[in-house]
């Protein structure tokens, strides 16, 4: 007759990968003063999902994109659950390392471990289709991998190039053909009116979004990067809808924050805008590290938050094939992905976030492996210090090991950016 | 002012278009029967041949006139006469740059109202190669060129007066639109001569192709419109003009994809600030189509009067929406 007061905690919960977690939201959240009220969904949701290892619902079939290539809309329109399956784990990353050779993405190991593990965190059902957009080397090879775990896998083919017209034409026709397939895994069809309504919901997420991306011109600043990488990584597996309403929630305080004066970092804290190989969750050492030396990021171009978000679809015949070339073009024209032959978009996007946001340096992340953005590392660093913006460049993986090497690289670089202020202001 | 401003950039665009397009067709096709005449240099199609209901001439019709006289004619007064048509066509002009095309031109409104029917039947467009088109709207400068030539050439006598005035006897405006006031008398063959039986067939093949080109394929009769490309020779000097910031450009391609003219270049041109090309209808669908704020913009006498901003995109383009 000894009923014990205290509840057990759950296996899942003392694992070490769950610790893993557990680390990085504590220091998210517990090493900042003034987060957001509105933050704390967010907190809650990451600690229930990747410490408690709460299972999430999904409405009809659930398909797992690889990439934010896949188009989201055309998954929700046939009643299916898009969840983006890129990973942040060491823990998966070190299970994934069996498939890949030594020198590969992190990211592309995790995901793969992930899927290769019994118990896949986020905790989803089976994903009945994988959509894997035929980008990087590395994750165009993965598609037999993740085949040959048994999963059912779609190449969504990309083009190499993104200016040409053929590229264009050739990518209307893949995605066209995604939605084929689609109708193929669900049984249901593109209709003028689903369709419409699948827009309106990535739409409502991504206004969100552009809202909670404006706060960040101000200065100093209202909200921390820290917790916009963690929404922007909610969305990978979040309902979208609740999603929406709890960014939509940020933003009324952050109206309210921003009216009242409050300061989220100090005024003179260097501003920094994040590039690169995208922070997954539980992977967001670097911006982490960066805001707890006292900089701030305050805006970054990676597809795990502004790339996935920004881009918004204009159409102009609300019919379905102008709907779905529409959609097409929204994904392949703005990308800025590295794995493209050519990166003029990508060096301008970047010098007008700096440009806009007022960033006084650029870090850079490349996940060691990640061959795409650690070639394309000159070039960048080349266009930036040609107008006079500092950029760190910064190899990592998602092991712990480097965290003080990186810190104090971070608190190097940041402190080189106030001595060239106070210079400038004197 | 900011009010009024944020107004204007938020305006559901489409709507206010098509009501101003029809405002402009009722004036152009019916303002003669109000006893209003604006004149016989028009940069637009409002046809001649419409004789009750125009309210003013298109400036193909008496410049081919003009031309077609005597050559000796050409070189007294009434030769000063053609210059002086021309700067009064070019002051109209000026005002609205080709946004004669995109707002007043009733055969371009017609070609808009056509593809509302087949978006309205739920029919989709016709779509065509980039270099198909490339190649056809080079068609408008052989038709401009034609068309101030041959008049040139029935003047000296080489030709029969029977093909004047040449542009306008395909033109499809002047079967189209007199039959707007019930003047359905274009629709004949003219069998006096052979020139105007050949003249005649032809026009109504223009027409016929004019009617389903433009159900299939947005603005299809602007890509070979030869008062475009005249318009174009002259844009420089206009006052209503289209910018782009290219700074300000992401590339999104947004603007490209509501283009009826599908101009790849508004999309992916980032060095120019006057964006405008020889296509381009001034409809300003692409800086109400633009995400960026402020990359396009309309401006009149360097003035900017529309501007694409993040908030009027996001109005315009939330279809979907439950309320």
């Amino acid at each position: 007759m000894n009923a014990s007061p205290t509840p057990e905690v759950p296996a899942f919960q003392r694992s070490r990968q769950a610790r893993e977690s557990e680390i990085t939201l504590d220091h998210i959240t517990d090493d900042f003063d003034g987060n957001p009220a509105a933050m704390q969904y967010f907190y809650d949701l990451f600690r229930r999902v990747f410490i408690q290892g709460e299972a999430l619902p999904h409405e009809g079939k659930l398909i797992g994109t690889t990439c934010i290539q896949a188009p989201d809309e055309l998954i929700y329109a046939v009643g299916a659950t898009p969840v983006r399956l890129c990973n942040g784990s060491y823990h998966y990353d070190q299970i994934g390392a069996d498939f890949m050779p030594a020198k590969s993405c992190a990211l592309v190991k995790a995901t793969l471990g992930m899927l290769h593990s019994a118990t896949r965190i986020p905790k989803t059902a089976r994903p009945d289709l994988i959509v894997n957009p035929t980008t990087c080397d590395q994750k165009k090879k993965s598609s037999a991998m993740i085949e040959g775990m048994g999963y059912a896998v779609y190449d969504l083919e990309m083009p190499n190039v993104k200016e040409s017209e053929e590229a264009r034409l050739y990518w209307q026709r893949s995605v066209r053909q995604f939605a084929h397939k689609l109708r193929e895994v669900t049984g249901k069809k593109l209709t003028r009116q689903n369709l419409k309504k699948a827009i309106a919901k990535t739409s409502r997420a991504q206004a969100a979004f552009r809202q909670l991306h404006n706060f960040r011109k101000s200065s100093p600043a209202v909200i921390l990067g820290k917790d916009v990488f963690l929404i922007t990584n909610a969305f990978f597996f979040d309902d979208i809808d609740r999603w929406s309403d709890a960014v939509e929630k940020l933003n009324a305080e952050l109206t309210q924050r921003q009216a009242e004066g409050f300061k989220a970092a100090q005024r003179k804290a260097p501003r920094i805008l994040f590039t690169g190989s995208p922070p997954v969750f539980p992977n967001l050492k670097l911006p982490v590290l960066i805001e707890e030396a006292g900089g701030v990021v305050v805006a970054d171009e990676t597809c795990s938050a502004n790339r996935m978000l920004y881009d918004m679809t204009a159409v102009d015949e609300w019919l379905v094939n102008d709907m779905v070339d529409s959609l097409a073009d929204k994904y392949l024209k703005p990308c800025t992905c590295p794995i493209f032959a050519r990166n003029d978009d990508r060096k301008r996007r970047l010098l007008d976030l700096v440009a806009s946001f007022e960033a006084d340096g650029v870090v850079y992340q490349a996940l060691a492996g990640c061959q795409v953005y650690e070639m394309e590392q000159k070039s960048i660093a080349e266009a930036l210090n040609a107008q006079g913006i500092p950029m760190l460049y910064v190899e990592t993986d998602y092991s712990p090991d480097d965290q003080g090497q990186l810190s104090t690289r971070i608190e190097a670089f940041l402190e080189s950016i106030k001595t060239r202020k106070r210079k400038a202001a004197a | 002012m900011r009010s009024i401003r944020d107004a204007v950039n938020q305006v559901h665009f489409n709507r206010f278009r098509f009501w101003f397009q029809l405002a402009a067709f009722v004036l152009f096709v019916y303002g003669g029967y109000l006893a209003i005449d604006l004149g016989s240099r028009l940069p637009f199609f409002s046809c001649g041949y419409n004789q009750e209901g125009r309210a003013g001439v298109c400036y193909l019709l008496p410049l081919q006139h003009q031309l077609g006289r005597p050559w000796p004619m050409l070189f007294t007064a009434a030769g000063l006469s053609i210059l002086t048509g021309l700067g009064i066509f070019v002051l109209w002009f000026i005002f609205l740059n080709k946004g004669w095309c995109g707002f007043v031109c009733p055969l371009g409104t017609l070609q808009d109202w056509l593809t509302a029917l087949r978006r309205g039947l739920g029919i989709r467009y016709a779509k065509y190669s980039h270099g198909q088109f490339k190649q056809m709207t080079k068609v408008k400068y052989v038709l401009l060129a034609l068309t101030l030539l041959i008049p040139l050439g029935i003047g000296g006598g080489l030709w029969s007066h029977d093909l004047s005035p040449p542009f306008c006897l395909i033109c499809p405006a002047r079967m189209i639109l007199p039959a707007f006031t019930g003047d359905f008398s274009q629709f004949t063959i003219d069998f006096s001569s052979k020139t105007a039986v050949v003249m005649t067939a032809l026009g109504m093949m223009v027409t016929a192709l004019f009617v389903v080109g433009s159900f299939v394929k947005k603005r299809f009769f602007c890509f070979i419109c030869p008062m475009s490309a005249l318009h174009y020779l002259f844009s420089k000097l206009a006052l209503f003009r289209l910018k782009k910031d290219g700074d300000k450009c992401t590339r999104c391609g947004d603007c490209y994809r509501v283009c009826d003219l599908e101009i790849k270049e508004i999309a992916d041109e980032v060095g120019k600030r006057d964006i405008m090309t020889d296509d381009c209808t001034l409809c300003l669908k692409c800086v109400a189509s633009c995400p960026e704020e402020g990359a396009l913009k309309a401006t009149f006498a360097g003035i900017t009067i529309f501007e694409s901003t993040e908030a009027g995109f996001v109005r315009r383009m939330n279809k979907g929406h439950q309320p």
